[in-house]
């Protein structure tokens, strides 16, 4: 019991950096918001990483890949909050919004997946399929080229929390 | 050549080379969008033979609908013609690009992926082997006896945004931080083993605030106009074609900024005594990197080279490191190190003969000898350039 205490306090130590508040439907109007939002955060958190420009490229793509689902996934009311938090060397994502029984279904049958067999195999794929990829393939390619932990919560009523842990200063030494 | 300027994206095609290159973000809502850059891809995949080259190395964002739509004109490409050959030209300091790209190998056995960046500059392997390290950190401790009174004369003073391009060592980047206290710093190179070392010294020195970054100093992925001050030490002289940097300082710098250089003329060394050993030394020296493509006597150049960048308000200085300035021994560890390094390693690459590397080592000698001589001097020369990004 100690030890998931100590536990559970180890995760709530993440120190915020940004946050992205909208209107579900301000987000929701423009696809260029979800470039704009990974490029902007991405610069803010990255400038005291090892190599920040590196860091910033990655981290905006990861971030463009949740964004842009979240933005085909997304109801068009409500509100949209978008987080940045970090403890060390992890940079926690954590993108809320107002959802519906089906996107709840959708995140969760992804995590399913990534839980499953030959995820890796399943991504790359999608990728080169003679069919245009779905809305699951940027989840996939966080989780396979990112090595990203996901992880989808229902929050209240009609709330969903969407939050991504991705230790990209590994990737950049 | 074909070019179509888009907003967030470049396409182009050199059919010499049969080279199609994407630079910039591509991250569209639609297929439908990029119908412009795949009719391009389409048309310049049916004309090429041979080797077809994507050239990604500047493309720093692509979202999946984009690598979809591009993956499958390659890859339909190749399974209509077997003789067909892709090569992706990835670069490692864009991060994803690499991996991403190299799904195709896997789905077709005529791509490959190749990381340019792994041969950065091989020619320069001599600067920059771990050895000459502490010697680089040496020439900046006598080098900064005299630029830190100079740099304000060409426009340095606190609370600028200031990048250091081709940074080495990080020793100036860490100095700079000290004596004037920039809103931002960023010190680009592109050796890992140099930026490793220079975090460490950040480190051990308590120095934080300093962005390292690793990348081409003649393909920067940094924005355009958004730094007030760059300086480029020592290195235009080292690149065969420095016109490549200065373009790439002068995209980087604001309107109004300047852009600083420092470089080297290298024969005008001097000693005393001993003075035309010396002097045979340095002129040979400055062959010698000739041979190699790199150009140390640079200095008097720079002028020439800052206004055809189209740099204005040309300012310039010399100064002369000596043993007078400080502790001659560090003088002399440097010209130690240098007799090591270009008398031995570089000159038996070139195939020099014993007779003219005796000759060659024994000038740095004597200037050693004049340096630590009670009634001595050695001294060698730097030159000093900057010029500002017209408004």
């Amino acid at each position: 019991m100690a030890a998931m205490q100590q536990g559970e306090a180890s995760l709530s130590d993440f120190k915020s950096l940004v946050e992205i508040d909208l209107n579900s439907g301000v987000f929701g109007s423009n696809w260029a918001h979800c470039d704009q939002i990974s490029t902007y955060v991405a610069r803010m958190v990255s400038h005291n990483r090892s190599d920040s420009l590196l860091y910033a490229n990655l981290l905006s793509s990861a971030l463009n890949e949740l964004l842009e689902t979240v933005f085909r996934m997304h109801r068009r009311d409500g509100s949209f909050l978008c987080a940045v938090k970090r403890r060390g060397p992890v940079d926690r994502v954590e993108i809320t919004v107002s959802c519906q029984a089906e996107h709840l279904a959708f995140y969760r049958g992804v995590m399913n997946v990534l839980e499953g067999p030959d995820v890796a195999k399943r991504y790359r794929e999608t990728l080169v399929a003679a069919a245009a990829p779905g809305p699951q393939v940027g989840l996939l390619e966080l989780a396979v080229d990112y090595a990203a932990k996901l992880s989808v919560d229902e929050i209240g009523d009609g709330f969903l929390r969407l939050t991504a842990d991705l230790a990209l200063e590994e990737q950049t030494i | 050549m074909y070019e179509a300027p888009h907003s967030t994206y470049a396409v182009s095609f050199d059919e010499n080379n049969q080279e199609f290159s994407l630079a910039g973000s591509m991250r569209p809502q639609h297929v439908e969008e990029l119908g412009a850059c795949l009719q391009v891809l389409r048309s310049s995949l049916n004309v090429v033979r041979g080797t077809f080259y994507l050239n990604v190395k500047r493309l720093v964002r692509l979202n999946n609908i984009a690598f979809h739509a591009l993956s499958s004109l390659l890859l339909k490409a190749c399974e209509e013609r077997p003789e067909l050959k892709v090569s992706v030209i990835t670069s490692s300091v864009v991060g994803w690009s690499t991996r991403k790209f190299a799904v195709l190998e896997e789905a077709s056995a005529n791509i490959a992926v190749e990381e340019y960046d792994s041969a950065f500059y091989p020619g320069q392997a001599f600067l920059e082997g771990g050895g000459f390290i502490p010697i680089l950190r040496t020439q900046t401790k006598m080098t900064w006896r005299h630029e830190k009174d100079i740099l304000p004369r060409h426009g340095m003073r606190e609370g600028l945004s200031i990048a250091d391009i081709c940074c080495g060592a990080g020793d100036f980047a860490v100095l700079l931080h000290k004596q004037f206290a920039p809103a931002r710093l960023v010190a680009l190179d592109h050796s890992k083993s140099s930026l490793d070392y220079a975090r460490q010294v950040a480190a051990d020195f308590g120095v934080s605030g300093i962005e390292y970054v690793f990348g081409d100093a003649a393909e920067m992925l940094l924005d355009d106009n958004q730094f007030d001050f760059v300086t480029c030490r020592h290195s235009l002289q080292i690149f065969n074609r420095p016109e490549r940097i200065l373009k790439e300082l002068y995209r980087i710098c604001k309107p109004g900024g300047r852009i600083y250089v420092t470089n080297e003329k290298i024969s005008h060394c001097l000693g005393e005594p001993h003075k035309e050993s010396i002097s045979w030394t340095y002129e040979q020296l400055a062959r010698l990197f000739d041979h190699f493509g790199m150009d140390l006597e640079f200095g008097p150049k720079s002028r020439r080279y800052l206004m055809d960048a189209g740099l204005d308000d040309i300012r310039t200085d010399h100064f002369m490191v000596s043993s007078d300035d400080g502790d001659p021994r560090d003088f002399a560890d440097v010209v130690k190190s240098w007799k090591v390094l270009f008398a031995g390693d570089m000159a038996s690459r070139r195939g020099d003969d014993a007779q003219f590397i005796e000759r060659f080592a024994r000038g740095f000698d004597d200037h050693v000898f004049a340096a630590l001589h009670p009634k001595g001097y050695a001294g060698w020369p730097i030159w000093v350039a900057s010029g500002r990004k017209p408004k």
